[in-house]
């Protein structure tokens, strides 16, 4: 697992304006996402037992969690870029 | 066993690589290993560092519209192993929605019979895939790996 996005690069460029770039400092929203991701993983973790109880074939919600969040971590390097006669935009994943 | 050899399945045990792109590099390795034993007579271990560091990284999405639009995304392959990865643990009710939207809008795919050695292939087959797409109106679209 790779180590979750640290910071959004979003870089918005338009004719006779200033141009603008913001650094997004998503790992300040780790914290919030460990205490989320925790009691998600939680309750993943009842459906999942109860559903296994009840015999249900799907149970895989905690798995779906944690390989949500893996693929969050994934989005590392990412570049979307947007342009037009009147707007650029480029927004990175770092 | 090798360290390089070693690498390269630790790599695909964590996901890194394909099974298929663990193929060509141990293949790779051993030709490598092989040439290099025949021109000095000794057994001289091979880096995979370049061979793994010519393997695709991302995929790139580049439209230009005749509007003067243009859209360019460049995704990681591992997100995109990743992603589809996740198609198979959705679950069922939410996949047959899914299914059910994307017919509704030409696509029909059916994600519930993915299976992930499917999901290795067509990563695997990404490398030599390049998609070009010269519309009338003038719009292109290009897919590739690099």
């Amino acid at each position: 697992m790779n180590v979750p996005p640290l910071v959004l690069d979003l870089r918005v460029v338009r004719p006779e304006r200033r141009p603008v770039r913001l650094w997004l400092p998503l790992f300040l929203l780790w914290p919030l996402a460990l205490v989320l991701g925790a009691v998600a993983l939680l309750l993943t973790l009842v459906a999942d037992g109860v559903l296994l109880v009840l015999g249900r074939r799907y149970h895989h919600y905690t798995v779906l969690l944690v390989r949500s969040f893996e693929t969050l971590g994934e989005t590392r390097g990412m570049v979307i870029r947007f342009s037009n006669e009147k707007t650029a935009v480029d927004m990175t994943v770092q | 066993m090798s360290a390089d050899r070693s690498r390269i399945l630790d790599l695909l045990a964590g996901g890194k690589i394909t099974a298929e792109e663990a193929e060509r590099l141990l293949d790779a390795l051993d030709a490598h290993a092989g040439a290099a034993t025949a021109a000095s007579g000794s057994a001289i271990k091979g880096d995979p560092e370049p061979l793994i560091a010519a393997l695709p990284k991302y995929l790139y999405v580049k439209v230009l519209a005749a509007n003067g639009d243009n859209v360019d995304v460049k995704i990681p392959i591992v997100l995109v192993r990743s992603g589809l990865k996740l198609t198979s643990l959705i679950p069922p009710l939410a996949m047959d929605k899914i299914n059910d939207t994307m017919a509704e809008h030409g696509m029909s795919v059916d994600f519930n019979n993915f299976k992930p050695e499917d999901i290795d292939e067509l990563i695997g087959g990404l490398r030599d895939m390049e998609v070009n797409v010269d519309a009338k109106n003038g719009d292109t679209v290009r897919v590739y790996c690099a």
